[in-house]
């Protein structure tokens, strides 16, 4: 995977979530990008259950457990500010044998659905952000595919950025934080989205009237 | 996201032989296993559990190889067997396998497992067909994380014959039965309850 920037689009004006959606992908179309399919990226949230804390003396933990269909046959799981595990999706059938130590927290999956966008060496995927039947907020992932080391392509991707995103664009992900020359992973983009969705979580919802 | 289900199964016969009887074994499973050369492999198997207030921890085994670098991470969850099919000559479990990153143990650290106890399991792997025959000796580490400092844990090997199929095939253990039958008197393979092993 080339290195990636998941950011966070906020609603125009005026606008609602899926208008706001479409003015950006109207930009992208514009610009020369192609449509090539769909994507999502789903994220759920354990936390240790009560039987456990008890044993282990420790205060209870979130656990993400993430999916995303560039990758189908994996499932990754993440604490914050902890290790990234690359699985495959039996780690889902582990998480149901599991139920007794870690359940699932109510009303907990939020995900994001959209179109990717291919133009030139570039991956752009714009995504509505779901909580149930409610759009919470736009994901734009953009990924440039030849390059794997953050700090070689970082001013390029940022210039991508400003010319569909403009003032929106936003700064570098934390996640290449002192790592600029380490190699980009996978596990490094599902780290953002699991930032994002976090963020979006804390967000007040959209205003109904901005819902279609 | 709804978990897939699990639809294969490991079905396992059992049996030890001492260690003067290893060359006649391997010998004697030339014969009826495939014709390539059996191969040898060295793990380093960590066994994981975490207690809550059910009345059994949670048990997960993560075997590594030691002598192929760039193998996978496995790590293996095992449930019930199932014991009470008078017509499975197997015992057949119930197994989630899971193909990891390498920081899996780290992982499980931080999702509240604690580290049991590890071995080194050294020996060799035998096919016929989808059958798998492996033959290996257990080594206690005697320094934990010291994979060079190990001791033979007995003076036998462990035999194991498997097959992973759809479970409530008899004719999977039936035909495991008559693969057995080859290896006696030198070895004889059974069904064997681990609960009566504890």
């Amino acid at each position: 995977m080339g290195v990636t920037c998941v950011s966070q689009m906020p609603v125009a004006e005026g606008k609602s979530v899926q208008q706001t959606v479409e003015i950006l992908t109207r930009k992208l179309e514009m610009l020369g990008a192609e449509k090539q399919g769909t994507f999502s990226v789903d994220c759920e949230t354990y936390h240790t259950a009560a039987s456990t804390l008890g044993s282990q003396g420790q205060a209870g933990k979130l656990m993400y457990v993430m999916h995303n269909s560039e990758y189908p046959l994996s499932c990754f799981a993440l604490f914050e500010n902890g290790p990234c595990l690359i699985a495959d999706t039996n780690f889902d059938v582990l998480m149901v044998k599991l139920k007794g130590f870690f359940q699932s927290a109510k009303a907990s999956k939020i995900e994001t659905r959209g179109t990717r966008y291919q133009y030139c060496d570039f991956l752009v995927k714009v995504g509505t952000v779901t909580m149930g039947p409610s759009a919470r907020g736009i994901s734009v992932e953009v990924e440039y595919c030849p390059c794997v080391v953050a700090s070689d392509c970082w001013s390029l991707l940022l210039e991508f950025l400003q010319s569909f995103l403009g003032s929106h664009t936003p700064g570098a992900p934390a996640v290449f934080g002192n790592r600029h020359d380490a190699v980009y992973g996978p596990a490094d983009t599902m780290v953002q989205y699991m930032e994002l969705f976090n963020k979006i979580r804390k967000q007040q919802q959209v205003p109904v009237a901005g819902i279609r | 996201m709804e978990a897939p289900p699990v639809t294969m199964m490991p079905y396992l016969l059992q049996r030890s032989v001492l260690d003067h009887s290893l060359e006649s074994l391997i010998h004697r499973l030339r014969g009826p296993c495939d014709n390539v050369e059996p191969e040898t492999f060295l793990d380093h198997e960590m066994v994981f559990l975490l207690k809550g207030q059910q009345a059994s921890p949670f048990v997960l085994r993560a075997p590594c190889s030691m002598d192929r670098a760039g193998s996978p991470w496995h790590v293996r969850s095992l449930g019930q067997s199932e014991m009470r099919n008078k017509n499975c000559h197997a015992l057949v479990q119930n197994c989630v396998d899971i193909a990891t990153s390498e920081n899996f143990t780290d992982f499980l650290m931080e999702m509240g497992f604690h580290m049991d106890y590890e071995f080194v399991a050294k020996g060799h792997l035998f096919r016929n067909g989808i059958m798998e025959i492996v033959v290996y000796k257990i080594y206690c580490i005697l320094v934990p994380g010291n994979t060079d400092n190990t001791e033979a844990q007995s003076f036998s090997y462990l035999e194991e014959l498997s097959v992973v199929a759809p479970p409530g095939l008899d004719m999977v253990s039936d035909a495991m039965r008559n693969f057995a039958e080859q290896l006696k008197p030198l070895v004889q393979l059974q069904k064997l309850d681990p609960k009566r092993l504890l």
